[in-house]
């Protein structure tokens, strides 16, 4: 028994390399029809809003320009696997990659493949840096977290502790939210107190719980993330400090806004991932076709508050 | 009585059958299917992706065989990753911290065991448990901190196809070894097969479900620096899930959950089919919803059919 089952366990093995062998080509397939194949792996967009419109809007100028687009994004903020992804869009012979990064430091080795390959790799709302990556479109975060810190020195009448709820250390997006606040924030006399969340909602919300509890003289939460300000929002008014702490995001999203509305968030910065995606998907596809292109878009985003949000509110 | 013999061979023999059969035919038909999919760089990338997975799955096929359990890998890897990540901050020589992670992990697995069989705990309870605290551990090491842009000596770890590869095939190898021509491997299917009557037998099950529980520790660390080394950054929300990826990887290649029937080969099979499935479904498509849904489809189906083929047995 035990001779037959190696020798039919062999011939498998061996079907399976004779298989693989048999198939595999020296490289992949053009697609069909001469049309431009761009593929897009972004933030999951089942964890925040903002992912799941900036997919959509993808999909839209993808349409308008006339591309096959192929979403591959994963549906778990795993750096690994969005890695992976961006992998198997290379081996798809895809012509151009849009990464909106969970991280942006895993993709050197991939952004290399893909070079080699001759593939042009773009970066959306998350800048990648990687002398591969050949545009970028995003929000200024820098300078649109310095109009919110303007705009929280401004409504904060006592001096005292700021808590911001942080992305990932290292991650682009997330220090630039940060330092641009904090850097207003210092400049004018308040502590600032960051703590990093890895763009993880329980996180913010216990993270917030605890400081709150521990630092009476919190006057102000910001969450880098609208998601995660919201967890902020949940905290402070647990503890029933809505009327004496006052809680700001960034993102613009629906839920934020509505809060905004009701009078529990204070504001927001607006970011428009509409334009990111056209701006990028266009810069992507001129330079396939070896056109000019816009290599670089900051997008200056702007407040939100009770004054302006019924603009803003579908 | 030589009928019924003959009738459990072949289902033994078919049972070790079917993962590859079932990866064959998987590969057979994303092949003919995709055009992008059979290229020589494909099948590549299948066997890089399938590092991090392969190289973590080594430890359960030896803790399932054994009937034993550990949810607390992904967690291990979490802390080791985190701890590669800080020692990589304090600038330790890289091969230096290569021991010290992969003692860590290993230290880790042994507590697991420690507990599991100093206390009588259930596996499932002891290594629940365990698996908050070193995921809170990771969180407290890793809290407010970059790790991130590593030494070009501790990335070639995981770069490229040629080292990664190796070092899962090594790992197979190694597990293979200790499996088939240790002692303590035969005593890994006579403990899973029945923890008693080993006993009875005289085989230190105490001590060696501790060797088995420090080894699982141990990869979980190994596929850790891989990845840290691969991605180039590490931090503290890694590792959630994967030792359920793992767990699955190795029952759908045939290692059975109540132990005593399994192997290194067998994980092979199933982590290369969890690998193929997601890379075929992405060449095709397929949202990455789609590839979990897939997954779980596979899982159900491979312990469906050891159940069925134990009932046949039973009957026989």
């Amino acid at each position: 028994m035990s001779k037959r089952f190696r020798a039919i366990f062999l011939a498998l093995a061996v079907l399976l390399c004779a298989v693989s062998l048999a198939f595999a080509g020296p490289g992949a397939e053009k697609p069909a029809g001469g049309k431009i194949t761009i593929g897009y792996t972004g933030y999951p967009g089942g964890l925040t809003p903002f992912w799941a419109e900036m997919a959509q809007y993808m999909k839209e100028e993808a349409a308008a320009q006339g591309v096959n687009l192929i979403d591959v994004s994963p549906t778990v903020a795993d750096a690994a696997q969005q890695k992976d992804s961006m992998d198997n869009l290379i081996n798809r012979g895809v012509q151009g990659i849009i990464i909106g990064a969970i991280d942006n430091r895993a993709f050197g080795e991939s952004l290399k493949r893909a070079a080699e390959k001759k593939i042009v790799c773009v970066a959306v709302d998350t800048a990648i840096d990687d002398p591969y990556v050949t545009a970028l479109a995003q929000t200024d975060n820098l300078s649109s977290a310095r109009v919110l810190g303007q705009y929280i020195v401004d409504h904060t009448a006592t001096k005292g502790k700021v808590l911001i709820l942080g992305g990932t250390l290292g991650h682009q997006t997330g220090d630039a939210r940060r330092d641009g606040v904090k850097q207003v924030l210092e400049a004018n006399g308040f502590e600032v107190i960051f703590r990093a969340c890895d763009w993880n909602d329980s996180k913010a919300l216990e993270t917030a719980t605890f400081e709150l509890a521990a630092n009476k003289d919190i006057v102000a939460v910001f969450g880098c993330w609208d998601p995660g300000a919201l967890a902020g929002l949940a905290a402070v008014k647990q503890r029933g400090l809505l009327d004496k702490v006052k809680v700001y995001g960034f993102d613009g999203l629906p839920p934020a806004l509505k809060s905004i509305k009701d009078g529990e968030l204070t504001a927001t910065i607006k970011q428009d991932n509409k334009q990111m995606a056209q701006v990028i998907m266009r810069s992507v596809v001129a330079q396939i076709k070896g056109q000019p292109s816009v290599k670089k878009l900051l997008i200056d985003g702007f407040v939100i508050d009770k004054s302006n949000v019924d603009k803003y509110l579908k | 009585m030589r009928a019924t013999g003959s009738t459990a061979a072949r289902s033994v023999m078919w049972k070790g059958v079917q993962p590859l059969l079932g990866l064959v035919i998987i590969y057979a038909l994303f092949a003919a299917v995709s055009g992008t999919f059979r290229t020589f760089d494909t099948l590549k990338t299948i066997l890089t992706q399938a590092v991090i997975l392969g190289t973590m799955a080594a430890g359960p096929t030896i803790v399932l065989i054994a009937g034993g359990l550990d949810l607390s890998i992904g967690s291990i890897f979490c802390l080791v990753a985190v701890g590669a990540g800080l020692m990589l901050n304090a600038h330790w020589p890289v091969a230096l911290l290569v021991i010290a992670s992969l003692a860590i992990g290993a230290a880790s697995g042994a507590v697991n065991g420690f507990i599991t069989i100093g206390t009588g705990i259930p596996a499932f309870i002891g290594t629940l448990g365990m698996m908050k605290v070193y995921r809170g551990l990771a969180e407290i090491l890793g809290m407010n901190k970059d790790m991130s842009k590593f030494p070009a000596s501790f990335q070639a770890i995981g770069s490229g196809y040629l080292i990664p590869i190796l070092i899962m095939a090594v790992s197979f190898l190694l597990v293979w070894i200790f499996l088939s021509r240790t002692r303590l491997g035969f005593n890994c299917y006579a403990i899973g097969g029945s923890n008693e009557v080993s006993r009875l037998a005289g085989v230190p099950v105490r001590r060696y479900y501790l060797i088995y529980y420090t080894l699982g520790g141990f990869f979980a660390a190994l596929s850790a620096l891989i990845q840290a080394s691969r991605l180039n950054f590490t931090n503290s929300s890694w590792g959630n899930g994967m030792e359920l990826d793992a767990i699955a990887a190795v029952i759908i290649g045939g290692t059975s959950l109540s132990g005593g029937v399994g192997g290194i080969g067998r994980t092979v099979i199933g982590v290369l089919i969890v690998t193929t499935l997601n890379a075929g479904l992405s060449h095709l498509g397929v949202s990455s919803s789609w590839q979990r849904i897939s997954i779980g489809v596979v899982i159900i189906l491979a312990v469906w059919l050891d159940v069925v083929q134990r009932r046949r047995e039973l009957k026989a």
